[in-house]
């Protein structure tokens, strides 16, 4: 536990002096703030930019940053240094995993102070906002863990992440598009930050998202063991 | 091939590595010292931090290769709180400061942050705590990644290319601290390519090219056992240059020089180790 803790402070230190990181952990929320305030006259606009940027928020945001940092502690052969220490790839991998999910879910709480929630339906949208970023910090640590270095990890989680980002929001927009964004996590949670209860298709999709992406990251981790 | 010394902390026997056709680690079998400064020397690409990943549990191999006594595929955390490394790729976190560098690897070691302030001090940064990583050169990077590898006492430390691209007093500095390391007891395994300070740092070294070892000994046994001339190369104090060969018929001539106080350098004609290595193998060492 020592070790774990050790890492969740190096990682705050070093986030926080990690202007790009911060930027994509505040960037959604900030936004959804600065359009809601400036469409204040128009009624409902807070109904229709907290649910969008928050899915933008809890796949965008986690996917990249986890991603991100495991790239880096590879390409700087930090990850080396701590495993010679004797820390194990697992302790990284949890540390990590658990310093993204409550960034994000802090920052995410921004989106609270937004829009009126009951109790319920705030623990339903905290709910989904966390394992909308577990999903997401799955995909990054996958990435992270397939690619050789920042540049090439980055290659890969922006487009990906943006694709679990904007399909629910241009869904809005287009049926077809509507029929595809249906069937991704970040799409399914769309519908409870919109006020909506957890149901069998927002349980199943991400559910299943989460036990696809938990065997890849196995099967990547034993194959490539994070070197 | 020299002797196997007892109380070994390392222990290679035949170990081999392939990199898929390429077979990087040829039948290595050594043993390394509890308390010895051991030098692995060759030439880039000879397999030398390829060894050192086998033997800090990043590679498999084949054979038999043992840290403390343990298979180095077995290398637990327990052991690891027993090693240091002091590697190619410093390994810092650039962001953040050395204190909060030094501050994490002393709290996965559970060692006292009193300790931070005594590493950065033997390793010349007593000042430069608050500073970040990125705005430090790199031969101070360098010693920074030598105090996070000493901050727990390790009994072994691993050293690759510690002194590589730096100024000549950082290297000294770093030497010396070797040697302190040393006296209290820390066995030191070294890669270099630097024949220079293989020579004076290690107890015995291993040259190693294409994967194989092809000499290992004490440095200065070596250069003897591959002294093929027996040349005296002397200096007058005239400043006469000559080259006598080392035998009883030319002892009176030498001795002749020294009762005239005309003697002022005498050296003997062993090659150094990039000569033997150049010798043994038909290349160069520090390519």
């Amino acid at each position: 536990m020592k070790t774990i803790i050790a890492l969740l402070i190096k990682q705050c230190k070093d986030s926080l002096r990690n202007l790009p990181s911060l930027m994509i952990l505040i960037i959604y929320p900030a936004v959804a703030f600065v359009m809601i305030m400036a469409m204040k006259g128009e009624e409902g606009m807070d109904n229709v930019f907290v649910p969008m940027f928050a899915a933008m928020h809890c796949s965008f945001a986690p996917l990249v940053i986890s991603s991100n940092i495991l790239s880096e502690e590879k390409e700087k052969g930090t990850l080396r240094s701590l495993i010679m220490a004797g820390v194990s790839r697992v302790k990284v991998l949890i540390s990590l995993s658990v310093f993204v999910l409550v960034s994000v879910l802090l920052t995410g709480s921004a989106f609270l102070l937004m829009k009126e929630f009951t109790v319920q339906t705030a623990a339903s949208f905290a709910a989904a906002m966390l394992t909308g970023a577990a999903v997401s910090t799955l995909i990054g640590l996958c990435i992270g863990i397939y690619s050789k270095n920042v540049t090439a990890a980055n290659g890969l989680a922006v487009p990906v992440g943006l694709v679990f980002a904007l399909l629910p929001m241009l869904g809005q927009f287009n049926e077809g598009i509507a029929k595809i964004a249906k069937y991704t996590y970040s799409g399914q949670f769309r519908e409870v930050f919109e006020g909506g209860e957890f149901t069998l298709n927002t349980t199943l999709v991400p559910a299943a998202y989460f036990v696809a992406l938990s065997i890849l990251l196995l099967v990547l981790f034993r194959r490539k063991g994070m070197e | 091939m020299g002797d196997i010394p007892e109380n070994s902390i390392i222990s290679l026997y035949n170990v081999t590595r392939s990199f898929g056709d390429r077979e990087v680690l040829k039948g290595i079998s050594f043993e390394v010292s509890r308390g010895e400064i051991f030098g692995l020397l060759g030439p880039s690409g000879a397999g030398k931090t390829t060894l050192i990943n086998i033997l800090t549990g990043q590679l498999s191999c084949g054979g038999n290769a043992e840290i403390f006594g343990t298979g180095c595929g077995s290398i637990g955390s327990g052991l690891y709180r027993r090693i240091g490394a002091v590697l190619d790729n410093c390994g810092l976190y650039e962001r953040l400061s050395c204190l909060d560098n030094l501050r994490l690897h002393a709290r996965i070691h559970a060692v006292p942050f009193s300790r931070i302030e005594e590493a950065l001090q033997k390793v010349g940064l007593a000042e430069s705590g608050n500073k970040k990583v990125k705005a430090l050169s790199k031969g101070m990077k360098q010693r920074l990644a030598l105090a996070r590898a000493i901050l727990h006492e390790p009994k072994l430390i691993f050293m690759d290319e510690p002194t590589s691209g730096l100024d000549p007093s950082t290297a000294l500095e770093i030497h010396d601290l070797m040697k302190e390391l040393q006296s209290k007891g820390t066995t030191i395994f070294l890669t270099t390519h630097n024949m220079d300070e293989a020579y004076r740092m290690c107890d015995r070294i291993a040259l190693l090219s294409e994967g194989e070892i092809v000499e290992l000994g004490n440095p200065a046994e070596i250069c003897r056992q591959h002294c093929s001339s027996s040349i005296l190369n002397i200096v007058t104090t005239d400043g006469e240059q000559m080259e006598i060969d080392n035998s009883p018929a030319h002892a009176e001539a030498v001795a002749q020089l020294m009762r005239e106080g005309r003697l002022k350098a005498i050296h003997s004609s062993e090659p150094d180790l990039g000569t033997v290595f150049l010798k043994l193998t038909g290349k160069e060492l520090d390519k």
